[in-house]
């Protein structure tokens, strides 16, 4: 009397996350700018004749005072209060104007435009800095103002990627579950309710209407932060003995528990900040060597942290937090979606990346550029469940979701695949 | 069958929770009973029902919220008076069902999950190849038989048919897990008269002095114990060093290649095949008297032979030429004796033996396919029971001798899976390293050049050979050697095959000098 899983087809599409061959030189963050530069340059150049046909095109160098013109660079942020390693060596002492508890935003920041000839700095309202950052690519129309600023007239960015095609409706429901910031091991998770949380999806629990509606879970991501490892102990010291049980059992619950889950249905994690992988972006995926029970199932896979994939054709598209967190700490936003929105509308995943976030020293391209839109974008580790829908121009259509931390909301995110529709799952233990 | 079930669980569930105070939830009781998910919650229900006030209850509710944007489905743990007011929250018809049943609500609310945690962990740790209730997700409602589990390369169908059937089947495969190694174990124990404290006897008397003398004192009485008892030592000291060492796999298939290769040769000779009531102890046994014939063939040179080389199978063939040597004398001297004796001695093995050899069978018989892995934990376990009693050692060389025919059956088999494994390892570096540890233990004169060691190992071995050997082996040698040509070249291989034993054939060549030198 057993109800089969409903079954979906899966997609990796994590190549562009993967490191591979690419090897420290010590080279230096240029060329992924550069890299940048040079894609959506060549994207702006084409859509800026449909923009403003009649505007000449220049670069920074040939910018003449009073000649209106179209000019395409990268923006670079200039912040007061953005902490900077120099800082500590400086013998003027200097009145630093204290920093805000949320971020680094000052009334005072400016933008700049570069590009390889020069740079400019901007004026107007038309750009505000704070909901600019460093490391976007636009393209502006504006003038030359006596002081050797830009004055902005009126700014381009490149606007949503195409989009694959939706697939048609095809009438069946089937969900995908969206779980974020377990922190296994640490003191504010309670372990019961992720049980529940695997019990639930997994079919033990609730009645056969609970468990039918189970069923159609078709697809279950972690979005980083699976465990949280005292801070304690990471600090650069020789361990004793008991610290490496210490340090090894979150990893070892999270495994058996993950074992659970694989063993009833897909299961993809990624890892987040204070999991045991790479610092900077792209996360590699955690090795199977640390979960040994559930790395044996084919369900089980371990992804990039930016991950893509696609489910029945629905592309997803995800980050544990890293890129909206800091687009956070550098600029401002009525909620988080917008920070979420913005980056699909300036083509990029992280534009902060290398410039205050972490990044791996790519020569050859930059992998957070993206090339097409997905349909459900999602990002970990935030603090609340906060979900909207995106249209782009080209008739292009955005699931933006939030995904709570697990641990401290117990909340968990199911959407559709047949309609995106977005829902929370959650678990609380009210005793 | 649920419905026969039923009143036993109750009962019991009452005990756990008014006597030990366990908080018993549905999933605890699922697994712990072999029954679904949802014949447990049914199960709690009914005990609920039954006990209505004296216990404080878990609800799990699980529905829509209502009135919220974006809509939340919600799976709450409600406790029994809070019920009715959460049931307000939820928006039509929710599923409400038992979730745990306790004498008394725990502080910390982690404790319901605890239990059921502990139990996970218990199952999670069980061999990679056993299906467990954990691993193939058995007892929920909804099946995915696109789940795959790879074992060793091997992929297993985890996510089979999990309802009934496999509700059906899980129960008897736990038991036969839990119970089959008691069973074994008692079996093989009732078999064997247990004489445990002779061989022990012997035992420290070789671990103390050189074994020779021992022996030779122990002459006097079966010769089979007095050798038996020898293994003993040796194969305490085997145990540490595999343990130490890495465990290759090829460690189990050394002990099954030796185990094939010098049961075979006793197995004329010896006759006792009493003990071994089950296959797969047979193996397992045979496993060990391997190890514990090895070692009390090859003496202490022996052993720290088979401690240093990584791959034994070489160096099994070596400690077995040595160990034939012995054994030959063993076999020879026994053979007239030796039958009740040995298999007394045999079955003389210690409860805590046979219990981990049952496990060790145990595992065997689940898991014949995947035979390196349990190899490695027979290892272990083996080891591990070893190094702590060396009667059990006794025990071992025991079972191996009465059960030779039984390790000639299985040993075959385990030759053709593992041989290749073992093949691969190469002799000459273990044996240079054998020698030298055995001279230093020994603080004897043997120079530190491996063959030299070998030269020195043969004129110990000469040493207790010859006295072994020249009270029993003359007699031994007469009728053994006419029974067991093998061994008689096993026995020649031993004195001058340990030092070169690379090949066979160099190795029977120095038995021949000794038996001339005898």
């Amino acid at each position: 009397m057993g109800i089969e899983r409903v079954q979906c087809g899966y997609v990796s599409l994590d190549e562009t996350f993967e490191i591979r061959k690419e090897k420290y030189h010590g080279q230096q963050y240029c060329h992924i700018y550069f890299a940048r530069l040079h894609l959506m340059r060549t994207l702006l150049y084409s859509l800026v004749p449909h923009w403003k046909p009649n505007y000449p095109v220049c670069t920074v160098l040939e910018l003449e005072e009073g000649k209106e013109c179209v000019i395409v660079g990268t923006l670079y942020k200039h912040m007061k209060l953005k902490p900077r390693i120099l800082d500590e060596y400086s013998k003027q002492k200097s009145v630093v104007p204290l920093v805000k508890p949320h971020n680094f935003m000052h009334s005072d920041d400016y933008l700049v435009l570069e590009d390889e000839s020069g740079r400019v700095k901007l004026n107007g309202n038309i750009i505000p800095p704070s909901e600019y950052v460093t490391g976007i690519v636009v393209a502006l129309l504006g003038k030359e103002s006596g002081a050797g600023d830009f004055l902005v007239q009126d700014v381009l960015d490149t606007g949503l990627p195409p989009q694959i095609e939706f697939p048609l409706k095809s009438g069946e429901d089937k969900y995908v579950v969206l779980v974020s910031g377990l922190s296994v091991g640490s003191s504010t998770s309670n372990p019961l309710q992720f049980q529940l949380l695997i019990d639930q999806i997994t079919g033990h629990l609730g009645d056969e209407k609970a468990q039918r509606f189970a069923s159609k879970i078709v697809q279950v991501v972690f979005a980083g932060n699976l465990v949280e490892i005292p801070q304690r102990i990471l600090n650069g010291q020789n361990l004793a003995s008991e610290d490496f049980a210490r340090m090894s059992e979150p990893i070892r619950e999270l495994d058996i528990m993950l074992s659970q889950i694989a063993a009833g249905l897909p299961l993809d994690i990624m890892p987040g900040p204070s999991d045991p992988a790479n610092f900077s972006l792209p996360q590699q995926s955690l090795h199977g060597c640390l979960f040994p029970g559930s790395s044996t199932y084919n369900t089980f896979r371990s992804c990039t942290n930016p991950h893509c994939f696609e489910l029945d054709n629905v592309r997803f598209l995800g980050t544990s937090g890293q890129n909206v967190d800091d687009l956070d700490k550098y600029s401002d936003a009525k909620d988080k979606l917008e920070f979420m929105e913005r980056t699909l509308r300036w083509r990029h995943l992280a534009p902060t990346a290398p410039n205050t976030l972490g990044c791996f020293p790519f020569t050859e391209r930059d992998p957070f550029f993206l090339e097409s839109c997905p349909h459900v974008y999602f990002v970990g580790n935030q603090d609340k469940f906060e979900t909207r829908i995106v249209n782009g121009s080209e008739g292009q259509l955005v699931r933006l979701i939030c995904v709570p931390k697990f641990s401290e909301t117990g909340v968990a995110v199911m959407i559709n695949l047949r309609d995106l529709e977005c829902h929370a799952l959650s678990f609380t233990v009210d005793l | 069958m649920a419905q026969t079930k039923t009143p036993t669980f109750i009962h019991e569930i009452e005990s756990l929770v008014s006597d030990e105070l366990q908080v018993v939830s549905y999933k605890w009781l699922s697994r712990n009973y072999m029954v679904s998910a949802n014949e447990a919650k049914r199960v709690l229900q009914e005990f609920v029902q039954k006990h209505e006030g004296e216990l404080e209850v878990v609800y799990a509710l699980s529905g829509w919220l209502k009135s919220k944007d974006p809509t939340d489905h919600q799976t709450r743990l409600v406790t029994g008076p809070k019920l009715a007011e959460a049931q307000q929250e939820f928006d039509g018809d929710c599923s409400v069902q038992v979730y745990s049943v306790q004498a008394s609500m725990p502080k910390d609310k982690a404790l319901l999950w605890n239990a059921e945690f502990v139990q996970a962990e218990e199952l999670f740790k069980q061999p990679s190849t056993v299906d467990n209730c954990l691993r193939d997700n058995r007892f929920c409602e909804i099946t995915n038989s696109f789940v795959r589990r790879k074992v060793d390369g091997s992929r297993v169908v985890s996510a089979a048919p999990q309802s009934k059937s496999a509700v059906g089947e899980g129960p008897t495969k736990t038991n036969t897990v839990q119970k089959s190694p008691k069973s074994i174990a008692r079996d093989s124990i009732d078999k064997v008269d247990a004489k445990p404290q002779n061989v022990i006897q012997e035992v420290k008397s070789e671990s103390n002095g050189i074994g020779n003398t021992v022996a030779l004192d122990n002459i006097n009485k079966p010769t089979t114990e007095k050798e038996k008892a020898l293994p003993l030592p040796t194969g305490k000291k085997k145990v540490p060093a595999d343990k130490s060492g890495s465990v290759a796999r090829g460690s189990l298939a050394s002990f099954w290649s030796c185990a094939s290769a010098k049961p075979k040769p006793c197995t004329s000779s010896v006759e006792n095949n009493n003990t071994v009531s089950n296959p797969a102890v047979s193996t397992e046994n045979a496993q060990t008297a391997c190890e514990e014939e090895c070692d009390s063939g090859i003496d202490d040179n022996q052993n720290v032979s088979v401690r240093r080389s990584s791959s034994r199978k070489r160096r099994v063939v070596f400690d077995f030429s040595d160990e034939d040597e012995d054994d030959d004398d063993v076999v020879n001297l026994a053979s007239p004796d030796f039958p009740n004796k040995q298999s007394s001695e045999d079955s003389s093995q210690d409860d805590k033996n046979t219990s981990e050899k049952t496990t060790l069978n145990f595992d065997l018989q689940e898991e014949n396919k995947s035979r390196v892995k349990e190899e490695r934990e027979t290892d272990q376990k083996a080891h591990l029971p070893l190094g702590g009693n060396v009667s059990a050692i006794s025990k071992c060389t025991n079972t191996g001798k009465s059960s030779s025919e039984k390790l000639e059956s299985c040993a075959p088999e385990a030759r053709v899976n593992k041989g290749s494994v073992n093949n691969a390892a190469p002799c000459s570096p273990k044996r240079r390293k054998v020698m030298k540890t055995r001279i230093d233990e020994r603080g004897r004169e043997v120079v530190e050049v491996v063959w030299e060691g070998e030269e020195t190992e043969v004129k110990k071995p000469d040493k207790v050979t010859t006295k072994n050997t020249d009270s029993k082996t003359n007699a031994a040698n007469s009728a053994p050697a006419t029974k067991k040509p093998p061994a008689n070249s096993h026995a020649n291989n031993g004195q001058g095959g340990n030092k070169k034993a690379g090949n066979k054939d160099p190795k029977q060549g120095n038995l021949l000098s000794f038996f001339k030198k005898v």
